[in-house]
């Protein structure tokens, strides 16, 4: 019984963030997305009552770690560019695979370096538990 | 919203829905079955299975979005909850500081700009030139800041989810290559070059891993999806 009253704090929760960072986004003519202001809204809530985040963890755990549901919609909605993306085919397959491998070895090589650079190494921090995407 | 759940409850709309529904739990079957490797990941699978019914039933791709548009729908609210893991792994994010910081600011640059600098010298049209620019991000924010900044937001969705599936498959290798043995320094690289599939693999790489890919992910999503629309304000 508890774990439903988290459950729907949990969402009332959510819901709010998104639609007053729609509200934000849309009054201030700020150029950021809505639902990214919403994401700072719940950041900020989180610092402020860290209690709420067992009623959140409680409603999001569960659509985050199955988000690759949400995207087909839109991965097939690319099937109504297929020509543009022909034309370009050879241009975009480049972009991708041979840029990604690149700034990926580089970035990692880059990260390694300036943590490596820190004097008394990188400990292990205490941290709370691994969140799944 | 309004219209999501009107189209829901229509029978088309349950019809698809379950159809989405029930590939995704195909996906995530057939991922099970191949140790997670990242071509076999949920979305590449659903995609599939979905495509098959709508060509099955000779459905057009726009009638199934607008039956399904409840899931297209939902991509506002799940990234609001993205908060949970950026609050969770906060204090990693402070124990790293600047170095951390820098390090995902230089992937995230360094990831988009040379895909666009490639694209631009090979000639391609703006509008995918523009949508290339969101490629490292994770899929619901890059879709929205593609659309402010005048790229494609279903094109968007793809080049994400490509770079996503590459990282993860080469991630491997390039480590070997730059001989780069850290595992926050991997974990780092996978979050801020290769979003959320990119993570997904780090947590089969280890727990330790996947810490910093989360941070990266969320870290250089929210960056670039400020950044992008703010650097366009001035300069088109």
């Amino acid at each position: 019984m508890r774990d439903v009253r988290n459950t729907i704090v949990g969402a009332v929760l959510v819901f709010a963030a998104y639609y007053l960072g729609l509200v934000i986004v849309n009054v201030s003519y700020l150029p950021i997305p809505g639902p990214l202001m919403g994401l700072f809204l719940l950041l900020a809530m989180l610092f402020v009552f860290p209690q709420l985040e067992v009623h959140t963890a409680r409603f999001v755990t569960f659509p985050l770690k199955h988000m690759p549901l949400l995207f087909i919609p839109a991965v097939l909605g690319v099937s109504i560019y297929w020509a543009d993306i022909q034309t370009n085919a050879l241009a975009i397959a480049i972009a991708i695979i041979l840029t990604t491998s690149i700034s990926l070895g580089v970035t990692a090589w880059f990260a390694q370096y300036l943590f490596n650079s820190k004097s008394g190494g990188d400990s292990e921090v205490a941290s709370k538990k691994v969140e799944r995407k | 919203m309004k219209e999501a759940l009107y189209q829901t409850f229509s029978l088309t709309g349950l019809l698809w829905l379950s159809v989405s529904i029930i590939g995704y739990i195909m996906a995530l079957w057939v991922n099970k079955k191949c140790k997670g490797h990242p071509l076999a990941h949920p979305i590449v699978v659903t995609t599939l299975v979905v495509s098959i019914g709508l060509s099955l039933t000779d459905t057009s791709v726009i009638e199934y979005q607008q039956s399904a548009s409840l899931l297209h729908w939902l991509l506002g609210p799940i990234t609001v909850a993205l908060a949970l893991p950026i609050y969770r792994q906060w204090n990693k994010l402070k124990h790293y500081g600047w170095r951390l910081m820098v390090s995902i600011a230089f992937g995230g640059i360094l990831a988009p700009f040379t895909a666009w600098l490639t694209l631009f010298a090979l000639d391609a049209p703006y509008a995918i030139q523009i949508t290339m620019l969101a490629k490292s991000i994770t899929t619901p924010l890059a879709m929205e800041s593609s659309a402010l900044v005048g790229g494609i937001p279903a094109l968007a969705a793809v080049f994400v989810i490509v770079t996503g599936v590459v990282g993860a498959i080469v991630a491997t290798g390039m480590f070997a290559i730059l001989n780069v043995q850290n595992r926050q320094a991997q974990g780092i690289a996978m979050g801020t070059v290769a979003h959320a599939i990119g993570t997904a693999k780090a947590i089969q790489m280890g727990e330790d891993v996947a810490a910093m890919a989360t941070l990266g992910l969320c870290v250089n999503g929210i960056f670039t999806a400020l950044a992008l629309p703010v650097i366009f304000g001035f300069f088109v």
